[in-house]
């Protein structure tokens, strides 16, 4: 049973033994790569909820009909996000070979800044029309509502023992919960852990980004010079952090090595970033320090790109002070411009996607529209993947609302003579 | 690296008032300390709940300048102005000393009155009349993040949502963090705002303490007539640093941060607790072993139980299963006082520390014979040397954190 | 001239109201005081939140292009605009 020992543990190589993910481009992982390298976003009309009264109308809506099997429980107290992270865990600890009773001394990590939001806008609309002289609906809606929803609903579905903790941190919450798992699971807090994130489409979220104007009407364009604003997406991904001797010892075929992490604030504006990336460059620069990597050893970022003005400037600002003179030659791409900002599953999401390009040796592009902009002098991967000379090691980036920023350095396994 | 971490200051703000003494007179007395709810909305069901453990001293214009607090949410005002209590007691200048800062909180329900302003637009007056004040606040996080703005805190923001158990998972975080050199100090604690709406609804789910059987509202923990507990808001805030550092600043410590554990019942229903103490138990003794002394060596539980009717046997069973055969230590149920969810128990745990008394609990009448537990009281004036803080979530998580008297 | 005046003081209220400027009296703001960055030191956000206040007050709709610029940079510069949206409006109406 796992308790936080003195940090005197010994430090282990983690490893990533399972991916999962659902997003519009389908639940898996596999579809989720095929839509990556199609060169098509999958951002356009929706129906989660109605969203003609919106100043946008396009999302990145995941299809329900695709659900391969809807978790057990009542459905009114099961929530969208909850049944999204409920299938990329169990699509992670299948790929990592785990099945029922191997979850003891597992931990599970996750994030989501909505949790059963979406839910419980239905809910309350409800109520508030049986103010006018009608029953009040039932709150079983509400069950799962908090931000633990999704996490929890995981922890319960793999009958987890570990520890279980939800952080919501807004757009940084899928990367600073898989920055918990491999600490945990590094230090041996716990023999194992599951990461992830998960978020709904929701008219809060939805309509809340587009009282701040920062919703693009078309698929968001992340660092091109036509960029207004972002697209936001829903869905879950999910991944299986153990130490290596563990796979090996059982078997299992590691995909790739949370090599390192770091969290920061940039402590200057609820809703801007740091306008010089001060806080995303310290979170870069510490994460590499945890990976005992330095900056010339990334071969690429998956950056946060979201492709609202003021993100994408300081994110390139970021790069450019922890990078130098390279900061214009690595390849940069942004999963965002494919299937949205998923809020707190982002930075999970992203990880999934940044291992699935390491494992391929190929940097997935960004759908080629707009210019890149000149006033960030950066290498953008557009139209086509890139196969640069060298795909070993990874940087993948949060700049979340309210200005915590998260960094993860993830490494190809195999390549690397530490990781043997 | 590998330095014990020290807790050298305590902000709080909460039903009894704002600052420590306040919360210590409330503790002695031992009487909930409960408003009624407005109900004017016409949320509430007839026979359900009417109190909670409201902020009644709401203006903290003294640690946040109105200035400053413009756009921020009640429970973002309500951190930053513990913290800086916090931080005012540990003897560190204005906002800060140019350290490396980490913040650590947790909450339940985030900013509630403004998501449901939100909501109100979007749903009521169409989606463009939604205004970005509430938005930009109803994050999770928004009380973390204007606290690291208002302190110039660059360290890791982090906001655990984890209900009952997120207080003390921040703690062990925070104190990781410490312990790793990762933050050269930590502001870590919990928020809450409770409103008439999100007491509506807590009550439809039969979770609150309400009339009942003769009995009045009353949070009971471990009663056998308990039927919820009391909803509560505050905040609290601690400031953590490496004990070293404490030391060479000349800091007093309040306490030292021992043992953490976590884990995980999975028999737990989303919004209920389970029947998993076995595993629990295992955890919690394995954890309590670690220390020299063992279980023995705690001198009273600080617990999480809250008057909850699930909620409170499990925990009962899981601290009765953990000490086997050997008795109990007084257990201490400050949420009888102070409501569940606000600040946790961090403020009380840290008085009962330092000895401040525990009046014997007002709503507590009648043993339950199936958990078998009794609220403590503790009339002693001497520092305790070692508590154990007990927090099981709905939902099946669950939390435990050791607190030391320093050296 | 007595609808500009009028128009003049509704924003400095809404400025006050609708951004929470506790302390400072509508009647305190300076006509042609700049309003973002230096004098009274608003930003985006409250740009915004501003917009939204006015499309609420005056019933128009204002583009997200407009935000931030010169037409809300002073309580004159917003009254001129909100005037010629209103106008406009009411053209729109009389031609149809």
């Amino acid at each position: 049973m796992p308790g936080a020992d003195s940090g005197s543990a010994p430090s282990r190589t983690v490893v990533v033994t399972g991916l999962g993910a659902v997003t519009a481009f389908g639940w898996g992982a596999d579809a989720l790569w095929r839509g990556l390298n199609s060169g098509r976003a999958a951002i356009g009309g929706f129906d989660r909820f109605d969203s003609s009264g919106y100043r946008t109308h396009v999302a990145a809506q995941v299809d329900l009909a695709e659900e391969p099997l809807r978790p057990r429980g009542k459905p009114r107290r099961v929530s969208l996000a909850d049944r999204f992270a409920i299938a990329s865990a169990r699509e992670a600890a299948a790929q990592a070979g785990l099945g029922a009773g191997a979850f003891a001394r597992t931990g599970v990590y996750f994030g989501s800044s909505t949790g059963g939001m979406l839910e419980s806008e239905v809910f309350f609309a409800a109520l508030l029309a049986a103010l006018g002289g009608g029953r009040a609906p039932a709150v079983d809606l509400l069950s799962s509502q908090q931000y633990n929803g999704p996490g929890d609903a995981v922890a319960r579905a793999l009958g987890a023992g570990g520890p279980v903790q939800t952080i919501s941190a807004a757009c940084a919450s899928g990367a600073m919960a898989i920055g918990d798992a491999l600490r945990a699971v590094r230090c041996g807090a716990v023999e194992a852990a599951v990461a992830g994130g998960s978020d709904s489409l929701c008219r809060l979220t939805y309509g809340g980004f587009n009282s701040l104007r920062s919703v693009d009407e078309r698929p968001c364009r992340p660092f091109r010079a036509e960029r207004v604003g972002l697209s936001i997406g829903e869905g879950a991904a999910a991944l299986v952090l153990e130490p290596l001797e563990r796979a090996r010892a059982r078997g299992a075929r590691p995909l790739a090595v949370a090599a390192g992490e770091a969290a920061t604030c940039d402590a200057h504006h609820m809703t801007s970033p740091h306008p010089k990336g001060a806080g995303a460059a310290d979170a870069m620069r510490r994460a590499l320090a945890d990976a005992s990597l330095d900056a010339d050893e990334i071969d690429f970022i998956n950056a946060h790109g979201t492709g609202t003005p003021l993100n994408d400037a300081a994110e390139q600002a970021a790069i450019a002070a922890v990078f130098g003179d390279r900061a214009a030659e690595i390849p940069v791409t942004s999963t965002k411009a494919l299937v949205g900002h998923l809020l707190g599953a982002a930075g999970a999401l992203e990880a999934v996607a940044t291992i699935m390009c390491l494992r391929a040796g190929e940097v997935h592009p960004m759908p080629d529209t707009g210019t890149p902009d000149p006033a960030l002098q950066l290498r953008l991967v557009l139209g086509s993947p890139l196969r640069p000379e060298r795909v070993r090691h990874a940087l993948s980036t949060s700049l979340a609302f309210g200005g915590a920023n998260a960094a993860l350095v993830l490494s190809r396994f195999g390549d690397d003579a530490r990781g043997q | 690296m590998g330095s014990e971490v020290a807790v050298t200051g305590l902000g709080t703000i909460g039903p009894c008032g704002h600052g420590r003494e306040a919360l210590a007179s409330a503790l002695a007395a031992g009487k909930p300390v409960a408003a009624e709810v407005d109900r004017s909305a016409g949320l509430h069901r007839e026979e359900g709940a009417h109190l909670a453990a409201l902020v009644v001293e709401r203006d903290v214009s003294r640690w946040v300048p109105p200035a400053a607090a413009r756009r921020m949410s009640f429970p973002s005002k309500l951190a930053v102005a513990a913290a800086r209590m916090a931080l005012a007691d540990a003897g560190v200048a204005g906002d800060g000393d140019g350290a490396y800062v980490g913040v650590y909180l947790a909450t339940t329900f985030g900013s509630v009155l403004f998501t449901e302003k939100l909501l109100r637009q979007i749903l009521l007056e169409g989606a463009e009349a939604a205004q970005p004040f509430y938005f930009s606040e109803c994050v999770a996080n928004a009380a973390t993040a204007q606290l690291a703005i208002a302190l110039g805190a660059r360290g890791p923001n982090v906001t655990i949502t984890q209900r009952e158990a997120g207080p003390l998972l921040a703690v062990a975080s925070a104190a990781q963090a410490v312990r790793e050199g990762r933050v050269e100090r930590a502001l870590v604690g919990a928020v809450e705002e409770i409103t008439p709406l999100l007491h509506a609804l807590l009550d439809r789910f039969d979770a609150l303490a309400r009339p009942q059987g003769g009995l009045p509202e009353m949070p009971r923990p471990f009663d056998r007539r308990r039927n919820g507990f009391l909803a509560g808001e505050g905040a609290t805030v601690l400031v953590l640093e490496g004990e070293d550092a404490a030391r060479a600043r000349d800091a007093r410590l309040l306490a030292r941060v021992g043992w953490s554990g976590a884990g995980f019942d999975a028999t737990a229903s989303v919004t209920d607790w389970g029947v998993g103490e076995v595993t629990l138990a295992a955890g919690l003794r394995a954890g309590l072993e670690r220390a020299p002394g063992g279980a023995a060596s705690i001198a009273a539980v600080v617990s999480g139980a809250s008057g909850s009717r699930r909620g409170d046997l499990l925990e009962a069973r899981v601290l009765r299963a953990a000490w086997g055969k050997s008795p109990l230590p007084p257990v201490l149920t400050p949420k009888a006082i102070v409501g569940e969810y606000g600040g946790g128990i961090l403020a009380p745990a840290l008085l009962a520390l330092e000895g401040a008394p525990f009046g014997p609990v007002q709503g507590f009448t009648e043993t339950d014979a199936e958990a078998g537990v009794q609220p403590g009281s503790s009339a002693q004036r001497a520092p305790t040397s070692r508590l154990l803080l007990t927090g099981l979530a709905s939902g099946g998580a669950a939390a435990w954190l050791v607190l030391e008297r320093a050296p | 001239m007595s609808d500009t005046l009028a128009i003049r003081s509704k924003i400095k209220q809404l400025l006050v109201d609708a951004l929470h400027l506790e302390g400072l009296a509508p009647a305190d703001i300076a006509d042609d005081a700049p309003l973002f960055g230096e004098g009274l030191g608003l930003d985006s956000v409250d740009a915004l939140e501003l917009v939204v206040a006015l499309e609420k007050e005056f019933k128009i709709r204002i583009q997200s292009h407009e935000v931030g610029k010169e037409s809300l940079a002073s309580v004159s510069a917003l009254a001129a605009f909100v005037e010629g949206r209103l106008a406009a409006a009411e053209n729109a109406n009389a031609g149809s």
